[in-house]
């Protein structure tokens, strides 16, 4: 689309029913990482006024003492689902959408590694949204809040279908993000331009290459943890019913090692923003870049260890407090250097205000308050009197609203140009900074005095007490500041990208790759690509006779993107089985009354373990035989392999069989809960290999095994069936092995 | 025993210690004199007098299984990392051993030292047993050593790139935590030795009540030892990684 006739353009394409079933086809089955991150941005706004409308009517509701806007249990609903979409559906597909359009051109790529499954990523999204808000009309939305704590999520409390599809559409969603990380960290890894060096991304694409990593060690946690609730509540099994056996505080465990690595998984790329514009706003280059990037490493690295300090209230006992205490606040010295950085790069730069930087500023305060009544959360002590009050709710408001909200209304008019050819209106932007600016802070510096007042959260009104009328109602006129905000944003979009004044290339004088095309880029994003020997190619063409220091050498390395991409998808894989494995030896350790691994069969499984683990000889052999080109013998081989796998997923069907004949299933008791969810997770997976093999069986047979891509695609399935072997290694020495030892 | 005379009084002057420290400290003048790196080596004696005559070897002589985990960690990632860092940077191993300095050896040996010795009977014997003791002492200073070899060994070629020695210490990491996890929620003792200790000293009304640790909370907080102090450690020798990749020697490497 020129940006120069874009209006005629977009009433030829609206009112010319042909051209319209063209554009429809076209953004619907697009490929094109930059059409997808379009896509991501606009279901991301799409769901931002669904959430921010729940949002006003919570706050509405909560405006005076005594209120009866909404009922008790709507008022449940509204809070469960506007912290769901805030997060999943808001945040993730916003940031996702940014990193989508410009990751890729920030490294001179042409596409991102796997375009197909970009554009799967992006559909789970909707589709996730879908299934989230359909409960509503399926007999009411789920009302346990955005974590589902257990048991109140589990049926004997929530009766109606709500947790189920909360549940469903979580895990279409983490699926979607799981296949965003791998992607990102293929095309990073493999697709960068010349000269592209891995010392030398832009911090943007870096810190989303990092925080790619922890979508991998989170993002699967969740997904085992929302399997097993799925299983209690479809399958009447007991992982978390405390009455049947199970624990609760295992969902707590399983639900928070997630969800503080995912408070991370949203700030990182908002980091990420910000550390792009600051130093392009202040005219310098960023203070301090390696400290900067390697904080980023030390996030990841600790935020897997502090999610205990969400369950200090549960009683953990005071050796797992104390330990998550220090690692809690371990984790402010990475982010803190993180503000320093940003706050010395503008030391001494010429800023310029413009309102990404504006944002920018409001973002470095509001996080810095963020992070400090963040570390007050850490002491266990004062956690003990604040948590669950509006003091908590204040603080996490200031990191997703204040800082990464802020990240990205600062994102904004900074890509846009770049996205649509076009500025958006400096004026109106100013009205949205100050409006937001007054809003938020409005609406949420005072829950910190609220929730001090003792306030608690999640209570659908309160009685008269003095004070809390008027704050609740300042509370809720900020949220007034910050819809007028939205909207004169929503209009400043509508109105930028018909009548914006002309970008052209480079209207920042930024530095890196993605300035070094036209605005909107070409389909292939670059017609040729700039010499890059430091952080700022662009600078070093602007300023020829004083270049950045050169970064290393030009020599780029870059591994088959397929691998790589296997890889870091089986990565993912490990947290799942993981997680799984540590459920069945948490409730191998507490036996209950009835059946428990004695009743297995081990030497049938041990026959049946050789048959899997053989098929792992066998598929390599057919691997050399494909290399050597001998057909015959690659066919061989790779039956032989399908045939194992099937003796072994026979077995299973047998003792599975066994089991149910003896009256053991799923819900008879803790043991056979966890023993079906492990071993028929595990036979999934083998299930799954299987069907691959024989199609790649029937491709071999008509005779594709000769491309090039044949051969880096069979490599792949060849990890995925020694990595599901590998795992039975555990399962098997878990489940069969161990209880020999005792 | 209060704690004040056990802290004066359990020091364990063990001779064959006492005397492997001098002859080890004589070895070290006369090998390295001019070009090693005598801190890291004192260092690394300091510690190793710590965790083996000090009176935390007396408690994690099958009292306190916290004060165990303790010297685990010391035995496997302190000690033998000052001493690596004290070799001369042109030292190199004998051809035999450079066999054994394979990344997958090394890693097997980091992570296998933390497993190995937690099973139940294992743990118990090391912690009844003198002879026992001794052999996990020493194969615990050895596996440590084929484990930080990969991150630290003397001369720069032999040690792995930047990104993969990330990866390295990253999983590494991940396995010890996983331990540190079960041990720390087990319901049941992983070393029953530590349950009901026998009473040599007569420390263990002391350890009970006056400082209030109960044999579960013991086991808690050993397996916390490991998991967070432990990744602690690995996230320095990270972040010591990401230092040395953006220094300007260092040539482009993959992550792959």
């Amino acid at each position: 689309m020129n940006g120069n006739n874009a209006m005629a353009e977009f009433k030829d394409v609206v009112l010319d029913p042909a051209k319209r079933r063209h554009y429809q086809l076209a953004w619907l089955s697009t490929v094109d990482h930059k059409r997808i991150g379009v896509l991501y941005m606009l279901t991301g706004l799409f769901f931002l006024i669904v959430g921010g409308v729940e949002a006003l009517v919570i706050r509405l509701q909560l405006a005076v003492p005594n209120n009866n806007l909404v009922a008790p249990d709507t008022f449940n609903q509204l809070f469960t689902l506007h912290g769901t979409t805030m997060i999943f559906l808001v945040a993730m597909p916003l940031l996702f959408g940014f990193v989508n359009y410009i990751l890729p051109l920030q490294i001179g790529a042409r596409d991102m590694a796997f375009p197909r499954l970009n554009a799967f990523g992006y559909w789970c999204q909707p589709f996730g949204g879908i299934l989230l808000h359909f409960s509503i009309l399926a007999g009411g939305a789920p009302a346990v809040g955005w974590f589902s704590y257990a048991p109140l999520s589990e049926t004997p409390y929530s009766s109606s279908p709500g947790v189920d599809y909360w549940a469903i559409a979580l895990f279409v969603l983490g699926l979607g993000t799981i296949s965003f990380a791998v992607n990102t960290i293929a095309t990073v890894i493999s697709c960068r331009a010349p000269g592209m060096t891995m010392r030398r991304l832009p911090l943007f694409t870096w810190m989303n290459f990092i925080n790619s990593f922890l979508i991998l060690i989170a993002l699967p946690v969740l997904n085992a943890g929302l399997a097993m609730i799925l299983i209690d509540r479809r399958l009447d099994g007991h992982f978390f019913l405390p009455f049947r056996g199970g624990s609760a505080v295992l969902w707590q465990h399983i639900f928070w090692a997630f969800g503080h690595p995912e408070v991370y998984i949203v700030a990182v790329p908002a980091f990420g923003m910000i550390a792009e514009m600051i130093p392009v706003f202040s005219r310098k280059p960023i203070f301090g870049y390696e400290a900067v990037a390697a904080s980023t490493v030390a996030i990841v690295v600790l935020s897997s260890l502090v999610w205990g300090h969400h369950m200090f209230t549960v009683g953990m006992g005071r050796a797992l407090d104390l330990f998550f205490i220090i690692t809690s606040m371990l984790i402010a010295i990475p982010t803190g250097v993180k503000v320093l950085n940003w706050s010395a790069t503008m030391v001494g730069g010429r800023i310029r205000f413009g309102v990404p930087m504006l944002f920018c500023i409001a973002f470095l305060i509001q996080f810095t308050c963020a992070g400090l009544t963040g570390i007050s959360h850490a002491s266990a002590a004062l956690d003990w009197q604040t948590k669950n009050s509006y003091f908590l709710v204040a603080h996490f408001h200031f990191v997703f609203v204040g800082a990464i909200v802020f990240a990205m209304l600062g994102a904004l008019p900074y890509w846009f140009p770049k996205m649509s050819g076009r500025m958006m209106s400096e004026s109106l932007g100013k009205w949205t900074f100050w409006l937001w600016l007054v809003g938020f802070n409005m609406t949420f510096v005072i829950q910190h005095v609220l929730g001090l007042y003792g306030m608690p959260r999640r209570i659908f009104t309160y009685p008269d007490i003095p004070g809390w009328g008027w704050m609740n109602m300042v509370s809720t006129i900020g949220v007034f500041f910050m819809g007028a905000g939205s909207l004169v944003m929503i209009w400043n979009i509508a109105q930028s990208f018909f009548r914006g004044k002309a970008a052209g290339d480079n209207p920042w004088d930024a530095w890196t790759l993605e300035w070094a095309t036209t605005s909107p880029p070409p389909h292939e994003n670059f017609l040729a690509l700039p010499p890059i020997h430091s952080r700022r190619p662009l600078w070093d063409i602007a300023n020829p006779d004083r270049p950045d220091p050169v970064v290393g050498d030009d020599q780029v390395v870059l591994p088959d993107h397929n691998k790589t991409g296997i890889l870091a998808f089986l990565f993912s894989e490990v947290g799942f089985f993981g997680v799984l494995i540590l459920a069945y030896l948490y409730f191998y350790a507490h036996p209950h009354p009835g059946p428990g691994p004695k009743e297995l069969d081990v030497p049938r499984t041990l026959v049946f373990s050789v048959c899997l683990f053989a098929s792992s000889f066998t598929f390599w052999r057919s691997e050399v035989a494909l290399h050597k080109q001998r057909r015959g013998s690659m066919l061989g081989w790779l039956a032989l392999t399908i045939a194992l796998g099937a003796v072994f997923l026979g077995g299973q069907v047998n003792e599975y069989w066994k089991l149910f004949q003896s009256g053991v299933d799923l819900s008879t008791n803790m043991f056979s809960t966890a023993f079906f969810t492990l071993t028929g997770f595990h036979g999934v997976h083998v299930l799954i290999g299987l069907i691959t093999l024989l199609i790649f069986l029937w491709l071999a047979w008509e005779g594709d095994s000769v491309s090039a891509k044949f051969h880096a695609a069979f490599k792949c399935v060849g990890y995925y069936w020694h990595f599901v072997d590998v795992v039975w290694i555990f399962v098997l020495f878990t489940i069969y092995i161990l209880p020999l030892l005792r | 025993m209060t704690t004040y005379q056990f802290f004066t009084t359990a020091w364990t002057w063990n001779s064959i210690v006492v005397s492997l420290v001098i002859l080890s400290c004589l070895a070290y003048w006369l090998a390295f004199r001019r070009r090693g790196r005598p801190l890291y080596f004192a260092g690394a004696i300091v510690v190793f007098l710590l965790a083996l005559v000090s009176p935390l070897s007396a408690l994690a002589n099958g009292y306190v299984f916290s004060a165990h985990m303790i010297q685990h960690i010391l035995l496997v990632l302190i000690i033998p990392a000052l001493l690596l860092l004290s070799l001369p940077r042109a030292f190199s191993l004998y051809s035999f051993f450079d066999r054994l300095t394979y990344p997958l050896v090394g890693w097997a040996a980091g992570v296998g030292a933390m497993w190995l010795w937690h099973a139940p009977s294992l743990c118990n014997a090391a912690a009844t047993s003198r002879i026992v003791s001794a052999i996990q002492t020493i194969s615990l200073l050895l596996m440590g050593s084929l484990f930080w070899w990969q991150v630290i060994a003397p001369r720069e070629k032999q040690r792995l790139s930047p990104a993969a020695a990330i990866v390295y210490l990253f999983t590494a990491c991940t396995a010890c935590s996983v331990l540190g996890i079960i041990l720390t929620f087990a319901p049941v003792s992983i070393c029953p030795v530590y349950q009901h200790p026998v009473d040599r000293l007569g420390m263990l009304s002391t350890i009970r009540s006056g400082w209030g640790l109960t044999s579960d909370r013991d086991q808690q907080i050993g397996g916390l030892l490991m998991w967070v102090p432990m990744c602690a450690i690995y996230a320095a020798a990270i972040l010591a990684q990401m230092a040395r990749w953006y220094s300007p020697s260092q040539p482009e490497q993959s992550n792959a």
